[in-house]
């Protein structure tokens, strides 16, 4: 099986691209990530992560209009491209599949009367 | 506060505008600007402004800092294209100008090359030895050059920090013969086996560890070698090297001309008692050491004085009336020791340690200086041109501003206009450096060829000092010129030189100075040896006609003296131990009574017919007499010895120990026995008899080093009855003379190529300057066009108004002169310190410089001012 050159953080910021779709920029993509991992982040390595996503083929990018907040800079858009898809789906099948033939572990915790007796 | 009114710091944005490529750049600051907005509506003014930096700072990353791709904009090489274009035009338009721009500047340059040729060759001295900075020369105590034989031995025995010693001899000239070709070779050195281990040399044949082991073996450098044995090799194979039958045990490399001291061919010693053994108070060696790496040289020369004591103590004591050494040590002004030079510093900052490398720091000084008078002189004549000329650019200044151009980019066109420049010259500098290198040679004492002025470093240096004048030069006209309020600009109300003027004028009084401070350094030198030469010696040195190596004729002396004493013309003749003018020895004398007194005295041993060789008047007593048999240990003194004795002289005992006792039977008159720049000093003159041979001492010292014969007229035709002499008694020695008076006046050689150097750049400052002054004053007369002709219409005279003009350039002169005379004075003054017998810096010599350049600026511009003076003003008016 072939294997996807992708990174912890990049796989993150892959899959809050893709959950954000058409609103998808650099700071949307930071609070995202903030308010659903509770990571704090910094903006450059968001910047960072999207640029090399774009480069790897699992990104795409265009330029969206200006807005008054940014005084009248624009922002760019990201979307996943089916390759992007593609790698994320991979990941996520290979992931479930290894996680699924997990047995049932016993970790040497003796859960027995004695342990939990005041619970 | 107003939300609106909250900025984010300004060093951030700039900061982040400066580094981030253009193409990230707008999406990345509106992103920390959508932040920074963000966090101030959570009221967080402060820390928005603090988090707003720290965004930026996160973002110097790799990714988004900008490339080359991002600086050279193709827009930016078009506008480069085009300003070369422009200034390539100007440059052709305005003919003259460029071409006494590129002229002056060119012979600058051409005089810096050299000069940085030559400074940069003089710093290169001895560093090409593996570990130069490891080697030092043992001076004896302070300064003096020559140790004991013992010296080096017995420390290496005690100093763990020395690594290894060598000890030459040299340099001295010693006869060749291999079959049938005889010749004297000069730049030969005695030296120890480890040689090789001291310093670096390559060999080509032979083994360095055995080759100078043996006595009677030699080592060829690879031209003698090829001299004597041509295309077969020279290793192993037998010369009669001083008459001895000796080997040659090895062929080296010939060795770089940057070193202090420059050899031929090195040979062993012989395995006698006084250098294998040695003593520690005759004083004949260079003694070298190498440390071992990281040794400090301050921490062993700390150990010398007790290491002298240790050593050379007791025979220290022998020679003196002391009873300890500790009384000695209390006596004496100084701690007898060792020091150590570095060998690198040997060439320049201790000539008198340096075998026959002739090198000085105060040339690179002086060449420096020079130097930097000429280039500022040639960029002083660009930046004069170059404003004056402003008024004619200044419309396409204002053109160019009306259409857009910012004040950048007009200075960056100006700095490209004098880069070319600068370029042009470049070139035309190398061709003029390449021409004058023979003479350059000359007035450096060096020997630089072509391929050194083409050398990539030297070129390297040329390409430096280029932009650096391109730039030195280009950046105030830039300033200047890119300054101009367009509309005034094309309104032509800008004109020539009305702001700058007084700079200008100051910048040609500035070259008058320049010039005038050469030419009274050239007069003070030249009147200074002028001086010298015409300075009554105290002897005749003229028509004496002296071999040089009379050593030869041991035990046939005599002979020889009756073969040429037949000759007619011969006057008389005698011989010494040394020659005048030549090195003097100095022996330590004391005299032998109560309360006596030492000194080092001027030693020389000559025969009785000396005094009348030479010319020299007695005072007091009598010359030798050959009939008195205990004239043996007699001695004459000079005047200065005399002076220094005290009292009647005549019978008075000197001693060197050992029971010796030598009477003073007579007293000469001073006389100079070598240049005026050193004072006479009490001097002592022993006896040599007819043979040559010194009674006093071991019979076969044989004294005769030099045969001084006085001629009567006819040169030729003694120096051919000598020499067929010579021939007879000395067949396997080269015939080797000189005149005295020659000798004399080489002592001077230095002074004299000082004084050319001078001549020259004197010569140089004023051309240059000159042609700046022409040009200047062309320009000049050209925009006083009408003014002229006005004065002309209204009675003035071509007198009055050529007056006028130079009444102008005179005053500039003035100016010049009084920077130039009080800088001359002194600086020649500090120089004259060297001479012990020195001229007077008269007024004469300080006010004629002056005089002269004015005259040369008289001339320069009243051509020019006549000229325009007298044209028909109809010419000028007409057209209004």
């Amino acid at each position: 099986m072939h294997r996807v050159n992708l990174g912890e953080f990049e796989e993150l910021v892959l899959l809050v691209v893709a959950i954000l779709h058409d609103n998808a920029y650099g700071i949307s993509v930071m609070e995202e990530i903030e308010s659903q991992t509770g990571r704090k982040i910094n903006i450059s390595a968001v910047h960072s992560a999207l640029d090399r996503l774009e480069t790897k083929g699992f990104l795409k990018s265009h330029i969206g209009g200006a807005t008054k907040e940014r005084g009248g800079r624009r922002k760019r858009f990201f979307n996943i491209t089916m390759a992007g898809k593609g790698a994320l789906d991979f990941i996520h099948s290979q992931r479930n599949n290894l996680y699924n033939q997990i047995g049932p572990i016993d970790f040497g915790v003796n859960y027995g009367p004695t342990g939990y007796s005041t619970a | 506060m107003d939300r609106q009114d909250i900025q984010p710091p300004k060093w951030a944005l700039r900061l982040l505008r400066w580094y981030c490529k253009p193409r990230a750049l707008e999406i990345i600051e509106g992103d920390i600007f959508e932040l920074f907005e963000k966090r101030i509506a959570q009221g967080e003014a402060k820390m928005a402004r603090r988090k707003f930096g720290w965004d930026v700072l996160r973002f110097f990353r790799l990714r988004y800092i900008k490339g080359i791709n991002d600086i050279n904009s193709l827009n930016n090489i078009a506008m480069f294209k085009n300003y070369f274009k422009i200034s390539l035009r100007s440059l052709y338009r305005h003919k003259f100008y460029s071409f006494i721009n590129i002229a002056g500047l060119s012979l600058g340059l051409a005089a810096c090359l050299l000069i940085v040729l030559y400074i940069s060759n003089e710093l290169s001295y001895d560093k090409f030895h593996n570990d130069s900075d490891r080697i030092y020369r043992f001076a004896n105590g302070q300064s003096g050059n020559w140790t004991p034989a013992r010296l080096g031995i017995q420390a290496k025995m005690d100093f763990p920090e020395i690594e290894e010693i060598v000890r030459l001899s040299g340099p001295s000239s010693s006869t060749f013969k291999v079959g049938d070709m005889v010749f004297r070779e000069p730049n030969g050195f005695a030296a120890d086996s480890t040689f090789h281990k001291v310093f670096t040399i390559d060999f080509i044949e032979g083994n360095p560890d055995d080759a100078l082991t043996e006595p009677n073996s030699i080592v060829l450098t690879k031209s003698l070698a090829e001299k004597y044995f041509g295309g077969s090799s020279a290793f192993g194979e037998f010369i009669q090297f001083n008459g001895r039958t000796t080997k040659v045990t090895g062929v080296i490399a010939d060795p770089p001309k940057n070193t202090h001291f420059y050899y031929k061919y090195i040979n062993a010693y012989p395995h006698d008692t006084w250098v294998t053994i040695g003593n520690w108070t005759a004083n004949n060696f260079w003694t070298y050491a190498k440390l071992v790496s990281g040794a400090s040289r301050e921490a062993l020369e700390e150990k010398f004085p007790e290491f002298k004591r240790k050593y050379a103590g007791d025979e220290m004591l022998k020679y003196s009336d002391y009873d300890n050494y500790d009384e000695m040590l209390a006596n004496m002004s100084y701690v007898p020791t060792f020091s150590l030079k570095k060998m690198t510093d040997l060439h320049l900052y201790y000539p008198s340690f340096a075998l026959g490398s002739n090198g000085d720091i105060n040339n690179i000084y002086i060449f420096s200086g020079v130097g930097v008078f000429i280039l500022l002189i040639a960029c002083i004549n660009f930046m004069n041109l170059s404003t004056a000329r402003s008024a004619a650019r200044s419309k396409e200044v204002g053109m160019r501003k009306v259409l857009g151009s910012l004040r950048k980019q007009l200075i960056s066109q100006f700095l490209v206009e004098s880069t070319i420049i600068s370029v042009f010259a470049m070139i035309l500098s190398l061709g003029i450096a390449a021409l004058a290198l023979d003479g350059f040679n000359g007035l450096a004492n060096r020997d630089f060829i072509l391929n050194d002025l083409l050398a990539p470093g030297t070129l390297l240096n040329l390409l430096v000092l280029v932009l650096i004048v391109g730039f030195l030069a280009g950046s105030y006209p830039a300033f200047y010129l890119s300054a101009f309020k367009p509309i005034k600009a094309l309104k032509g109300e800008i004109k020539a030189g009305a702001g700058n003027a007084f700079l200008r004028k100051g910048l040609v009084a500035f070259q008058f100075a320049i010039s005038i401070f050469l030419i009274i350094s050239t007069t003070v030198v030249f009147t200074q040896l002028r001086f010298m030469s015409s300075q009554k010696l105290g002897l005749n040195a003229e028509q004496v006609l002296s071999i040089s190596n009379s050593g030869a004729l041991e035990g046939k002396l005599t002979a020889f003296k009756n073969t040429i004493a037949r000759n007619p013309n011969v006057v008389s003749i005698s011989h010494s131990d040394r020659y005048l003018s030549g090195r003097m020895n100095t022996w330590g004398y004391q005299t032998l009574e109560e309360n006596s007194k030492n000194l080092s005295f001027v030693h020389l041993i000559a025969s009785s017919d000396f005094f009348n060789t030479m010319d020299i008047d007695l005072v007091d007593g009598r010359y030798f007499n050959d009939e008195f048999a205990t004239d043996s240990a007699a001695i004459i003194i000079n005047e200065k010895a005399a002076e220094w004795l005290g009292g009647n002289p005549l019978g008075r005992l000197f001693t060197r120990g050992d029971g010796e006792r030598l009477p003073v039977v007579g007293v000469v008159k001073d006389f100079h026995y070598s240049s005026l720049k050193s004072d006479i000093r009490p001097m002592i003159i022993r006896y040599q008899n007819k043979e040559g041979y010194v009674p006093q001492y071991e019979e076969d010292w044989f004294a005769a080093g030099f045969v001084s014969i006085k001629v009567n007229g006819n040169y030729q035709e003694v120096v051919a009855a000598v020499e067929s002499a010579w021939n007879q008694f000395a067949p396997d020695e080269p015939f080797n003379y000189f005149f005295l008076d020659d000798s004399f006046d080489r002592l001077y050689d230095d002074e004299r190529r000082f004084g050319r150097m001078f001549t020259v750049s004197s010569g140089l400052a004023i051309a240059i300057a000159c042609l700046g002054l022409f040009a200047l004053a062309a320009f000049t007369l050209e925009r006083r066009f009408k003014e002229i002709a006005v004065r002309k219409v209204l009675g003035a005279s071509v007198r009055n108004l050529t007056m006028l003009i130079i009444g102008d350039f005179t005053k500039l002169v003035l100016i010049g002169s009084i920077v130039a005379i009080p800088a001359g004075y002194f600086v020649m003054k500090e120089w004259l310190n060297e001479f012990a017998y020195q001229i007077n810096v008269g007024v004469f010599v300080l006010v004629v410089p002056a005089i002269l350049v004015a005259i040369i600026a008289w001339i320069t511009v009243g051509y020019q001012s006549a000229k325009t003076a007298l044209g028909n003003p109809v010419n000028a008016l007409r057209s209004e």
